[in-house]
């Protein structure tokens, strides 16, 4: 059971380092802030561009 | 006791890995079960990953845990951060997995099963995982530096400068052959061109819901969009049924390549939050899904390959690319093998996440042989069909007669029965019109995906749906690429154009940004346009080239790897990076050597040239056809010209670095590794 639980959180924490949920959670913490629709569009451009800015693997 | 358990446990695991290749290998006329496949790869990456790489874990990097990483020394709450090593893991194996591991296999098959399999899993195991775990490691030393400023720093100036050149022209042919597989997925398919059509508007939406309506909430974002995504699979039957809708999707494959080109420059000249970036979410979560669901379909289903261990076509004649199995075979597969690609993103986000040194192993090593694996699963869903009809669905008109009839005698012919009735009841089956010269490989992908997923539930009544479930997930993430390759492709130029204008180089100037686009998107739409027009079906030039290009990558990549080894006093294991390095030199300049200079037409681009410069001035061709063949003429040697560039500049860069080598072994020259200080590490490994 606690093998299950400890797989099905990875499997949650894979899903939201993906999704850049993670990292958001981070900015929050790191800055101080309280999460707002500005504060997720500052924070997603930010990560956006510098995601982008490298090749996508083949 | 435990210690003689555990040697037991690995003596057993070899035997039955040394059993399982014994039967794939010398099996001959009789059917061999897929699961055979799956177990002698598994059992090879096993004992691969527990003692060839712990062995460069701990003898060769000698990785230390007391090391502070640059995550824990630079951690910013941004990209330095310490993460689960399971969660780098998936994340990197997200990163990696494109859809070269899929496509390549697919090709490659026509040799039969065999040759490609054993490249699959001795390539990764000794060469693919080996250059994305010494890149890691080297990287993560390094704060987190990219391929190109390792190259610069340890090599030189011009090593960083032409492993930049090389990354921006690989580019563009990857962009190019990687649309051409989403054009020859969709020509003439309503079906499935209007489920990838839909996933626009879709992205869209979900851009606007993340933005304005949802801020942050990306996995449910992602989850309806997934849904709209199925639904759109659905309403593609409809559209594709209907008299009135099914003209309007139903597109040649030079419109085709148009829609992409134009696709691809609004993607990139558009913010990236409105289409590429919820496009991307969406296509990494299908992807690692559709993963797992072939994995278990495989598991559950365990279906027979159809296909030989070897085909006739091992003597270079096959019809689908032309060339024997060295060396091509070695470069049809690169991803799922050696893929040079793996090393930017190894030195790009991974090394800035590894909470301690030891996890560089399970995510550099294990995270390529997982790929290798998912290379196997895609050999198994290409030789589950019958040989006749893999090989209709993938040979060009050019080659086996431009009618169904033809085709089929063609095909029978070499001993693959098939029959025009048989491809005509398979097209109807998934919703198409025709399965005929559907070149590629996304099709028989797709086919032999839909077959198997089928066969674990729900038969040949839902073959359809997965068919186009299987097209949509390839184009998902193939668009996916063609976006951020773009924006990358932009970026790149404005950088170097802002050296000439300062306001060329602004991202946020609007004509800069417009130009720019246009210039990359026209480079590799040209590469596109030309494969279209191709008589061969353009694969047959493109897929080399770019199998090439990726390969020639990856010895850039282990050159600087070898010249890290060297600078680390480790010269006496310079052969874990110097052999695969050897065998990838081998294999790419043997294959760019015929490429340009062989004097069959469907090897050598220049023989292809001179043999229709011949027709055209012998008025074997038609005055109507002189002006396209004139255009093929020069595509061909336009072709043998990148060959020839990219041979160059990766010898410039061999060149320079066994030059080095040679004044490090010989004290000529000073061995300084460009590494970070040691700091001693402070994190708990519990707290990640």
């Amino acid at each position: 059971m606690k093998q299950l639980r400890a797989f099905w959180e990875i499997a949650i924490g894979l899903l939201r380092e993906l999704s850049d949920e993670n990292a958001y959670r981070r900015h929050l913490k790191a800055h101080g802030r309280a999460h707002s629709g500005e504060e997720w569009r500052k924070f997603s451009e930010q990560r956006l561009r510098a995601k982008y800015l490298k090749p996508k693997c083949c | 006791m435990k210690k003689t358990l555990s040697y037991l446990a690995w003596g057993a695991l070899a035997v039955v890995a040394a059993f399982c290749l014994a039967g794939i290998a010398l099996n001959r006329g009789e059917h061999v079960n897929s699961i055979w496949l799956v177990l002698a790869s598994s059992c090879t990456y096993l004992i691969g990953f527990r003692f060839y790489g712990k062995f460069i874990a701990a003898r060769v990097m000698t990785l230390n845990d007391q090391r502070a990483t640059p995550a824990e020394r630079l951690e910013n709450g941004h990209d330095y951060e310490p993460t689960n090593k399971w969660i780098v893991f998936g994340h990197h194996f997200a990163a990696i997995a494109g859809p070269g591991p899929l496509v390549g296999p697919v090709l490659a098959a026509q040799f039969g099963y065999l040759p490609g399999t054993l490249w699959i899993i001795i390539g990764a195991v000794l060469g693919g995982a080996v250059q994305d775990f010494v890149i890691l490691f080297a990287s993560m030393r390094r704060d987190g530096k990219s391929l190109g400023q390792m190259a610069r720093e340890e090599i030189g100036k011009l090593g960083g400068f032409v492993a930049l050149l090389t990354v921006l022209l690989i580019m563009i042919i990857l962009l190019a052959v990687v649309a051409l597989v989403v054009v020859n997925a969709l020509v003439g398919s309503p079906w499935g061109t209007f489920t990838i059509a839909a996933t626009m508007p879709i992205a869209v939406f979900m851009g606007v819901y993340l933005r304005y309506w949802r801020p942050g909430k990306v996995l449910e974002c992602s989850l309806i969009g997934f849904m709209m995504v199925v639904g759109g699979i659905f309403a593609g039957q409809w559209v594709a049924e209907s008299p009135a809708w099914a003209p309007v999707f139903t597109l040649s494959s030079a419109a085709l390549a148009v829609a992409i080109i134009i696709y691809g420059f609004f993607a990139s000249a558009l913010p990236v939050w409105l289409l590429l970036a919820p496009r991307d979410y969406l296509s990494t979560f299908v992807k690692l899904g559709v993963i797992f669901l072939l994995a278990v379909g495989i598991l559950f289903v365990r279906p027979e390959l159809e296909l030989p261990a070897f085909t006739r076509f091992t003597d270079g004649t096959g019809p689908i690319f032309a060339g024997k199995i060295f060396p091509f075979c070695f470069i049809t597969i690169a991803c799922g093998a050696v893929s040079g690609f793996h090393s930017l993103i190894s030195s790009g986000t991974t090394p800035k996440m590894i909470a301690k040194e030891s996890h560089a192993w399970p995510v550099g090593y294990g995270a390529m042989l997982l790929e290798s694996f998912v290379a196997v699963m895609a050999m198994i869903a290409a030789c589950v069909m019958q040989p006749g009809v893999y090989f209709a669905v993938n040979s060009p008109a050019g080659i086996v007669g431009a009618t169904p009839a033809a085709a089929v005698e063609t095909i029978s012919s070499w001993g693959f029965p098939v029959t025009v009735d048989q491809m005509q009841t398979l097209a109807k089956d998934v919703g198409e019109r025709t399965l005929f010269y559907r070149t590629g490989g996304a099709p028989s992908l797709a086919l032999g995906m839909a077959h198997i997923f089928a066969r674990s539930g729900g038969g040949q009544a839902v073959i359809g749906f997965w068919y186009h479930f299987a097209i949509m997930f390839e184009a998902l993430f193939i668009l996916t690429i063609i976006d951020a390759g773009t924006r990358v492709g932009r970026f790149m130029l404005q950088d170097l154009l802002g050296h000439v204008h300062k306001s060329l180089g602004r991202t946020s100037w609007m004509p800069g940004v417009i130009g720019t686009s246009a210039v990359v998107v026209l480079a590799w739409g040209y590469f596109l346009y030309q494969g279209v027009r191709d008589p061969l079906g353009g694969i047959n030039s493109l897929w080399p080239l770019f199998g090439i290009a990726n390969q020639l990558l990856a010895a850039i990549a282990l050159c600087v790897a070898t010249t890290i080894l060297i600078k680390m006093h480790r010269a006496r294991y310079v052969w874990i990076t110097g052999l695969p390095l050897a065998w990838l030199v081998t294999v790419t300049f043997s294959a760019a050597w015929q490429k340009i200079f062989s004097p069959l037409p469907r090897i050598g681009f220049l023989a292809q040239a001179d043999q229709l410069e011949a027709a055209l001035e012998s008025g074997a061709i038609a005055a109507a056809k002189a002006a396209e063949t004139q255009a093929l003429i020069f595509n061909a040697r336009l072709d043998a010209m990148v060959c020839g560039v990219f041979l160059v500049l990766v010898a410039v860069i061999l060149i320079d670095s066994v030059r080095i080598w040679a004044g490090i072994l010989r004290g000529t020259r000073t061995s300084e590794v460009a590494e970070a200080p040691f700091v001693l590490s402070r994190l708990n490994p519990e707290e990640v």
